[in-house]
């Protein structure tokens, strides 16, 4: 998962370890206590999103649903606008934004049913493209895109994000921010 | 007076009624941990698991085949609806979840129908959803059947029958609910 907030201030992602394992029920983002990825923002609901993990009928590998949590705010997922409650199933590679947040969330295949890993990379520059004022719930305005310093692509994609020191190094593989891995136990 | 005018518009809540059916229910004690009849509030937010672990799941079974979790129930609203509906999701790894005819394997979800059968080993759910308003809260209420809901291989939707209901058919009394052959 990438995330950025336009205005600088490390306190709002202070939470966010650099890798979170995860069992199969919901994964909580927002400001309360209960949200497995905390983020500091006022605004921010308790519980604003959360992201599910399941299977699709002869699926081998874990798909993700995300479902807005949040009564005031709404969560821009892949051009469509949540209000609470709603839920939407999510692809290879999602844009979301709420609360000012840009967060894009990148899915790799992996073996394990029983629990995931998200990796996490915070962007000084903003991850989602041409984002209008209306498709986000707080109104304000996002800069064009910009391609993260050092990428030395034209636009943010899966590459983009392979030199993040927050991402551990596999041997040269691909290095995706949500990954599913092959775990030996079942997180409780 | 005053009290009533000023107060808060009620909204209806949502219902999940659900008639309960297992042929050795009377002998083996298996639904002692439900409250029957009485109408349960749960928050929206709530992931419902049903299954044999008291410690994870808010609805228990005393029976070893259940699993630990069997299932869980989950309420959301489709795309730019303000319908609530529910999803069923399949937790276990050893019983497939059928749900009218369609089999759910582990981790498999489906949305469930506003009435449905609900089928794992020997139990049988038929589960009704009474529409409500309300976001925040909707409500469980579990009824038993001494009967088996589902004639073998014969089960698909049906109108609701005369009494207004399934679930106002079957026992409150602890008198046995009589169907016949050509009413599913």
């Amino acid at each position: 998962m990438s995330l950025h907030h336009p205005t600088p201030g490390s306190a709002r992602f202070a939470s966010v370890p650099p890798q979170l394992e995860h069992d199969t029920s919901p994964l909580l983002v927002g400001r309360g206590p209960d949200a497995h990825l905390r983020l500091q923002l006022p605004r921010l609901s308790r519980q604003h999103l959360s992201l599910e993990s399941y299977l699709e009928k002869g699926g081998a590998q874990l798909a993700f649903s995300l479902k807005a949590l949040s009564h005031k705010g709404s969560v821009w997922v892949n051009r469509l606008t949540l209000s609470f409650q709603e839920q939407v199933p999510l692809g290879a590679i999602n844009k979301v934004a709420f609360s000012g947040i840009q967060m894009v969330v990148r899915i790799e295949g992996g073996i394990s049913l029983e629990a995931f890993v998200c990796y996490f990379h915070l962007s000084p520059s903003p991850l989602i493209h041409r984002l209008r004022p209306e498709e986000t719930d707080e109104r304000e305005s996002v800069p064009q895109e910009h391609p993260p310093p050092g990428s030395g692509q034209g636009a943010p994609g899966p590459l983009s994000f392979l030199h993040s020191p927050l991402q551990p190094n596999h041997g040269g593989a691909p290095e995706i921010p949500l990954q599913r891995e092959p775990l030996d136990g079942v997180l409780s | 007076m005053s009290s009533f005018e000023d107060a808060d518009t009620e909204e209806t809540v949502t219902c999940l009624q659900m008639t309960l059916y297992h042929p050795g229910h009377q002998q083996s004690g298996i639904f002692q941990s439900i409250r029957f009849f009485n109408r349960e509030k749960r928050h929206t937010s709530e992931v419902v698991k049903f299954g044999r672990n008291s410690n994870t799941c808010h609805y228990t079974f005393q029976d070893k085949q259940v699993s630990r979790v069997q299932f869980s129930l989950q309420l959301f609203r489709k795309f730019d609806s303000s319908v609530v509906s529910f999803e069923i999701k399949n937790m276990s790894k050893k019983t497939n979840l059928i749900v009218d005819n369609r089999e759910l394997g582990y981790l498999n979800k489906m949305d469930l129908p506003d009435r449905c059968m609900i089928r794992f080993g020997n139990y049988q759910f038929l589960v009704e959803k009474e529409d409500g308003q309300s976001l925040e809260f909707f409500e469980i209420q579990f009824f038993l059947s001494k009967r088996p809901l589902l004639q073998e291989n014969s089960w698909l939707p049906q109108p609701m029958p005369e009494c207004g209901s399934y679930s106002s058919c079957v026992t409150q009394n602890n008198s046995p609910m009589e169907v016949g052959e050509n009413d599913w």
